[in-house]
């Protein structure tokens, strides 16, 4: 922008710290094609020096990885499709009414960002059990709902709608509805598309509830496996945990390169300003 | 008819939102906050009532009074890490190269698709202080690595450094956009007026881009203590001595290792107490417009 | 137009997601006279969770009316008694756990369980079951503080000595001199003034386990009468000498995953850790491994808390409790015994697995477990204190963790043995 012609050195620090964020990824995926005492022996390698399927093969036989990645994936569009759905009729609903005790409402819903994790533990694990949904995706899915993130964009989003696009529709006495879905929706496309891969991405990673809450194998979710290779009483396996880690990463990395632009471009400019 | 559906319809769609927050939010902080007035496990058949007893001990407890140290400690380190410098790798992206941005944003990001317990066993074998990469590279050099899991302060380093991993892209591109909403006619003006950039950063860009700021400011001190837990949990599990640990941390140990639910959740109403004094920071300057929904 | 395709999104969307829930909330049990039963173990994939799933398989397919569910409990002993906490505070829970001797009397005094003895009693009539599978001293580890049977002796475990002979060799260690804690230091300073390279690592879990065998074969004591009592001279200097090996850079003071992690490199000649780690070290290490009898302090013996686990019944009605003592004795039989000790690296507990010859063909080949096998005859059991067990252990991690950083031995164990004496009151 300003300096034209000149050698940029920032580029330097840039490339700095994409070596930090890729290098520790580079590491991950090459270490998954090592034999245990290849990880060991040759560390500082990224390119494996007798590259072997082994781990995953190893990981297929012990774990299974149609079910942990279902159970995952399951977990994760619930979660999204409810937080966007919420999301978006409590934002249309601030949008778009005047009701007593708005301000009050909103304040309550915007609050839950700031509510620590610790503090609905204990409580939440025990009303998920007496609901007998232990084990269940539903059970791992609802306390994940209560965030108010998505409300946050959305209203944020949809303040620009200008108002007389939606006082002319209701003047023309088109339903709620059809405002909702044929003016309000179309608007916010793009940051319902970015905003959902986020929470896609944020629920398959998490790590917390499941811990909680699914307690069997077969109700396991990936990030939970990854728990079955890091015991150190039996020594933990690096290389078979990089490989489940690599598999773990696989659908996010997708949805991030299909959904790169609305990602990058439109959850910031659209939502928070 | 109308007119009545004008009135219940809001409520209508606020309701799934609505008893969503009641059952798994609101009613479970009653009920801690009810449990941090008791002595329990979890499992006894009874509670036994000891007043205020647990809040005494969360301030009068030397080892949560390490713990409270600590959490200001992590609070300093993370905003450094993933406020300050994203803050100010965004500024040079925006200001200072004109070449690349996206490709940068593109690469930023990917961490940000990880797990934050496949970022921790990432880096303890990549900072193994005696047998990792790092360490090996080090000592090739001629320096020795220090045992950072024996030390409270740099285990706290490294396990924010884990988390300023993951956000990094994240906090990176949301400060970013905010810079990019600033008018570009102001940037020009001043180019015009031959004003230096980095005063012209400090007088216009930082003051402009104060809401979305703050925003990612507190975002990262809320977020960033419940994220370092994770990778806590995974490599220290709060050690040594403590060192290493957070309130959130304490209280799940509390909590979950110790079975002390009175303790647990005196410390996790007081984390609460603390995150809602930020949440009022955050009303005052990012929401800014208190008077718009009374 | 644009906006009805979003729409019909949002209907599939809402349909599916109403699918979910309904297969979610569909699922139904199913009535029969096939028993179900759950079993609660800690074998992780790494360690042994295949081959639980294999026996449990076997035992569904030679029992056609009972069925038993495995299911895998993270974060070993600890996280099993946690999960087996919130399972009864929602009111279901497992019919068969393996429990952590640490958590021997933290189980008995919270949980309902079926003494072995009474499962003997009701379904066998005798306890012959019971007197001829184990010694009196296998059987003394599983006994809470009032001497009461809570459950079966199951696996079993020792520390050994790690080491690396290929760095011995070279700094010309002799490896009988490693016997005694005293010739671990010399041989450990030998090692550092000629390489740099540490000499010993003492696993640093979430326990002491380590650090009382060290205490146990100076002499100490770790309790007495119910009472902590390991702020003894005996005590304070077997911490001193571990105290002084870090300081001096002899030995890694680092966590329990990174420690191994640097022994398995060869950046540390000996590591101090349980049986449990030998095939991941045998499978990992490119050097010469080999394992040696835990060492003890010239004048006392070699003395170390047993580790493993017990199997305890906690089905509560009388058919469930009847088949999971079926189950268990199933598991005690020598050749399932046996079968879980090859893969989960632990000792077998029963007298019929430790002397077959599958297992001595298999210590032949895997010649690391046979001190472990030999430090049985030398192991007590592990300290569980009556009262606030976890709290107690946790006061001892402190201890340790704290005299690893500099604090002073005597004023931080005194401290700590007043403090669990304090709750045992």
């Amino acid at each position: 922008m300003f300096d034209k012609g000149k050698i940029n050195y920032w580029h330097l620090l840039l490339i700095l710290v994409v070596l930090i964020a890729i290098l520790p990824i580079l590491f991950m995926v090459s270490n998954s094609f090592k034999t245990l005492r290849d990880s060991y022996n040759t560390m500082l390698s990224l390119i494996p020096l007798r590259p072997t399927l082994n781990n995953y093969l190893m990981l297929n036989r012990q774990v299974n990885l149609l079910t942990l990645t279902w159970n995952t994936f399951l977990m994760a569009a619930i979660v999204t499709i409810g937080k966007l759905l919420t999301g978006l009729l409590t934002a249309y609903a601030f949008r778009s009414y005047r009701f007593k005790g708005k301000m009050f409402v909103y304040l309550i819903f915007v609050s839950t960002i700031f509510v620590p994790f610790t503090i609905i533990m204990i409580p939440n694990y025990l009303v998920i059990a007496k609901l007998n949904l232990l084990n269940n995706v539903l059970g791992v899915a609802l306390p994940q709902l209560c965030d108010a993130t998505g409300i946050m964009i959305f209203l944020k989003t949809m303040e620009k709608i200008p108002n007389t696009l939606i006082d002319a529709a209701k003047v023309d006495n088109i339903p709620n509805r059809k405002i909702f879905f044929n003016i309000v929706i179309p608007i916010l496309k793009p940051s319902i598309v970015s905003v959902g891969a986020i929470f896609f991405i944020n629920s398959w990673n998490e790590y917390v509830w499941p811990t909680l809450i699914l307690k069997d194998k077969a109700s396991f979710t990936l990030p939970l496996a990854l728990q079955n290779y890091i015991s150190s009483e039996g020594g933990t396996n690096f290389p078979l945990a990089m490989a489940l880690s690599t598999i773990m990463v696989i659908l996010p990395l997708i949805i991030y390169l299909i959904f790169q632009k609305y990602i990058l471009n439109s959850i910031s400019t659209s939502g928070l300003k | 008819m109308h007119n009545k559906n004008k009135r219940i319809l809001p409520f209508l769609y606020l309701l799934p939102t609505a008893i969503l927050l009641l059952v798994f939010m609101i009613i479970p902080i009653i009920y801690t906050f009810y449990l941090s007035f008791f002595d329990w496990n979890l499992i006894a058949p009874t509670k036994e009532f000891v007043g205020f007893k647990n809040y005494i001990d969360v301030f009068i407890d030397p080892i949560n009074q390490k713990v409270i140290l600590n959490t200001i400690i992590y609070i300093v380190f993370l905003i450094i890490l993933n406020f300050l410098i994203p803050y100010f790798i965004s500024l040079i992206v925006k200001f200072f190269i004109n070449k690349m941005q996206k490709t940068y944003k593109i690469l930023f990001f990917i961490p940000s698709l990880f797990s934050l317990v496949v970022g921790a066993m990432i880096f303890t074998w990549m900072l193994n202080p005696v047998s990792g990469p790092i360490a090996f590279i080090l000592k090739n050099i001629g320096i020795s690595m220090p045992n950072w899991s024996n030390s409270g302060i740099l285990a706290i380093t490294v396990i924010c450094f884990i988390t300023n991993w993951k956000v990094f892209g994240y906090n990176f591109i949301l400060l970013l956009t905010g810079l990019g909403s600033i008018p570009q006619n102001i940037i020009d003006a001043a180019k015009i007026d031959r004003i230096p950039k980095w005063r012209l950063i400090f007088n216009v860009v930082l003051p402009m881009n104060r809401g979305i700021s703050v925003y990612v400011l507190i975002l990262t001190i809320v977020q960033g203590l419940q994220y370092v837990f994770t990778p806590i949990n995974v490599i220290t599990t709060g050690g040594p001595y403590y060192g290493s640990s957070n309130m959130i941390y304490q209280t799940y140990l509390n909590a979950f290792v110790l079975y002390k639910t009175g303790t647990s959740s005196a410390l996790a109403i007081v984390t609460f107490i603390i995150f809602l004094i930020l949440l009022f920071i955050e009303i005052r300057f990012v929401e800014g417009r208190s008077d718009k929904y009374v | 137009m644009k906006s009805s395709k979003i729409k019909k999104i949002f209907l599939i969307l809402g349909i599916l997601s109403l699918a979910v829930v309904f297969t979610g909330c569909g699922k139904k049990t199913s009535a029969s006279s096939v028993k179900h039963i759950t079993y609660w173990h800690v074998n992780a994939q790494t360690q042994g969770g295949a081959t639980v799933d294999e026996l449990v398989k076997k035992f569904n397919s030679t029992h056609k009316n009972i069925k038993v569910t495995a299911k895998y409990n993270p974060d070993m002993y600890k996280g099993l008694m946690q999960n087996l906490q919130s399972a009864q505070a929602s009111g279901k829970v497992p019919d068969v756990v393996q429990v952590g001797w640490a958590y021997d009397n933290y189980f008995a005094s919270n949980f309902k369980y079926l003494t072995p003895t009474d499962a003997a009693k009701n379904f066998d009539g005798n306890s012959k079951f019971i007197d001829s599978s184990f010694t009196k001293k296998t059987l003394s580890f599983a006994k809470d503080s009032n001497g009461k049977l809570v459950g079966l002796p199951y696996s079993l475990s020792t520390p050994v000595l790690f080491i690396n002979k290929d760095i011995l060799n070279k700094y010309g260690v002799q490896e009988n001199s490693l016997t005694t804690w005293e010739g671990v230091k010399e041989a450990s300073k030998r090692i550092y003034d000629q390489s740099g390279k540490y000499g010993l690592y003492i696993q640093e879990p979430g326990d002491t386990w380590a650090q009382q065998a060290i205490m146990l074969s100076n002499g100490a004591k770790i309790q007495k009468n119910g009472k902590a009592d390991f702020a003894s001279s005996n005590g304070v200097n077997a911490y001193k000498y571990y105290q002084e090996m870090v300081s001096e850079k002899l030995a890694l003071h680092t966590p329990w995953a990174q420690g191994i992690d640097s022994f398995v490199k060869g950046d540390v000649a000996m590591a101090f850790t349980t049986i449990a780690q030998a095939s991941h070290i045998k499978e990992s290490a490119s050097f010469n491994a080999a394992a040696i009898v835990a060492p003890h302090f010239k004048e006392y013996k070699t003395v170390v808390p047993v580790g493993g686990s017990m199997l305890a019944i906690t089905a509560q009605d009388s058919e469930q409790q009847k088949a999971a003592w079926k189950f268990e004795k199933w598991m005690y039989s020598a050749e399932s015994a046996v079968t879980w000790s090859k893969g989960t690296g632990y000792l077998p507990a029963t007298q019929a697995a430790l002397k077959s010859n599958d297992f001595k063909d298999y210590t032949n080949a895997n010649p690391m477990l046979k001190p472990a096998v030999k430090t049985l005859d030398n192991a007590v059991p592990w300290t569980s204190f009556p009262k606030k067990g976890l709290q107690a252990e946790q006061t001892m991690i402190d201890a340790r963790d704290k005299i690893l950083s500099g604090s002073d031995i005597s004023s931080t164990l005194k401290a700590a043995q007043d403090k669990i004496n304090a709750q045992q009151e």
